[in-house]
């Protein structure tokens, strides 16, 4: 077995006295394509936030390569430019354009040249056929498009791992598929990639594990057929359950 | 009406004997509000910058004193400057300095005398501003530049303040004004800007009225001046309104367009003829919405 990327031991998270997280154990390995499930509210999202350190974790450890991340000393910035992550709400620089938008980060933090920025902005742009609107802005794209690019952006920084907090819960019902196509695209070509997501096709179809989270613990994991088909727990029987009753999703 | 034409010929009267009086006045304040209006500037990004250093438990002690530190100071420097008139600023400032350095400290040039003052108490209403146009911008644009890696310098100098800048160029251009106007209390520390030679004129001929309606005008043409740029600045850095699509889809050909490299297509006999199916000039298609911005 490969060396895991990324270890997940015993993390909890509080806003307050409310409890978001806990005591959460997950690995990531190479090459995982990792679906997480669950209710709104379940803390889906927030165990995303505080993989990338955008939260930070009330107790618990997450190690990269072996060494804990969370704690004191760490160089946050370092370590972000390794994790890839794209929004829910896209997040693009609106001071910039498209390609900008690709190129901003390898230039300032992997110091690379413009060129050399450049190239491999087009090259990740291209790859989500967003090659024609490298001159535009944000505000002049759509939500679907938006995304792409975040998706390109994310790409560029040649990240170990991409984190998607539900990337296609902002967008309209004939955008989804634009993004997702991008996204089975990068899971077939071996990219490890833990996907927050309501697209229970999705879960389904591309990734190889699946994850069901509620109120903020792992309730159920295995692989898709094991969670969509047999699931074992009551919990995630009856959250699935709301997805059959209300359309050909799975 | 004779009122009128008497007011008129004695401003004629003054321009004819002070007019490059007034004009190198009127030279002094704009270059002081300008030059103090963009240090003031750039005291308000660094103390936006500095507020907005973030840290959390895992932020070293010492640190964390520090840029609690550093905010407090911040605070108290926009309180002070703020909260206190320009003019009385510029008196402590200018005599308080040789009063406790024994003299060893004091200006000996005026013009960085009245730069600094006014540079300072610019700084104090910036930092404010600047704040609030860090405030306006998503939070989520932060969090994206962090995603990839971004310092927190670096996410503000590339991300956070050029957005910044461009929703508190109304602010900037409302304080390039009030410096325009307000420089004229200068004269407390005996700057000569525009006003300082009404002051001068009319303790020689006593011709009040008449100097005053030179300078309502010197400061008005002034002011509406700058209001003009500052609003073509504002266009300018919000970007065009359309862009250019990079590259034409390759695949994608109108029908009838087809030409084999070596056979051509079966028009161009026609087009020797006639030349009439001449290929238009490549034309690149422009995309976006028109100026309906606000």
């Amino acid at each position: 077995m490969s060396e895991v990327i990324l270890e997940v031991k015993h993390l909890s998270k509080s806003f307050g006295s409310h409890s978001v997280l806990k005591d959460i154990d997950f690995n990531v390995s190479p090459g995982d394509v990792t679906s997480i499930i669950g209710a709104s509210g379940s803390g889906k999202s927030t165990l995303l936030r505080c993989i990338n350190l955008l939260e930070t974790p009330t107790s618990g450890e997450i190690r990269y390569h072996g060494s804990v991340i969370t704690g004191p000393g760490v160089d946050a910035a370092k370590y972000r430019s390794h994790v890839g992550m794209v929004f829910q709400s896209f997040n693009l620089f609106n001071n910039m354009t498209v390609l900008e938008n690709c190129m901003v980060g390898q230039v300032k933090v992997l110091k690379k040249t413009k060129a050399e920025a450049r190239e491999k902005a087009l090259y990740y742009l291209d790859r989500v056929g967003m090659t024609p609107y490298i001159n535009a802005r944000p505000r002049q794209i759509s939500g679907g498009q938006k995304q792409r690019v975040a998706i390109a952006r994310a790409l560029a920084m040649d990240p170990e791992i991409l984190l998607f907090d539900e990337p296609t819960s902002a967008l309209d019902p004939e955008m989804v598929g634009e993004v997702l196509s991008v996204m089975q695209k990068l899971a077939e070509e071996g990219m490890t990639m833990l996907v927050v997501t309501h697209e229970m096709a999705f879960a389904r179809d591309v990734s190889k594990r699946v994850v069901y989270m509620n109120d903020g613990v792992i309730c159920e994991e295995g692989t898709p057929g094991e969670i969509f088909g047999d699931p074992k727990k009551q919990e995630t029987r009856d959250f699935l359950s709301r997805f059959r009753k209300e359309g050909p999703a799975v | 009406m004779d009122k009128f034409l008497k007011l008129g010929s004695d401003m004629a009267l003054l321009w004819e004997n002070y007019g490059s009086a007034y004009i190198s006045g009127m030279g002094s304040t704009l270059a002081l509000a300008l030059i103090a209006t963009l240090i003031g500037c750039i005291i308000g990004l660094i103390c936006g910058i500095l507020n907005t250093i973030p840290y959390n438990e895992y932020t070293p002690r010492p640190k964390r004193f520090l840029l609690k530190l550093i905010r407090v100071i911040v605070r108290i420097y926009v309180e002070v400057f703020r909260g206190t008139p320009m003019v009385l600023q510029a008196v402590f400032i200018y005599y308080g300095l040789p009063y406790f350095s024994g003299n060893t400290m004091q200006f000996d040039n005026l013009w960085t005398a009245a730069i600094l003052i006014v540079s300072i108490n610019t700084g104090a209403y910036m930092a404010e501003s600047v704040r609030g146009g860090i405030i306006s911008i998503d939070p989520g644009q932060t969090e994206g530049a962090k995603a990839i890696g971004m310092t927190h310098v670096q996410t503000m100098t590339s991300v956070i303040l050029p957005q910044a800048l461009r929703n508190i160029m109304p602010q900037i251009g409302n304080n390039f004004i009030i410096n325009v106007k307000d420089t004229s209390v200068m004269f407390i520390i005996g700057f000569t800007e525009f006003f300082a030679f009404h002051r001068y004129i009319t303790g020689v001929n006593n011709m009040y009225f008449p100097s005053a309606a030179i300078e309502m005008i010197g400061y008005l043409s002034m002011t509406l001046i700058a209001s003009v740029i500052l609003r073509f600045m504002e266009k300018r850095m919000d970007g065009d309104d359309s862009y250019e699509l990079a590259s034409e889809d390759q695949l994608v050909m109108a029908a009838g367009t087809y030409t084999h490299p070596d056979k051509g297509s079966p028009f161009d006999e026609y087009n020797k003829e006639g030349g009439s199916l001449k290929k238009a000039p490549g034309k690149k298609k422009r995309f976006g919405r028109g100026g309906d911005r606000l």
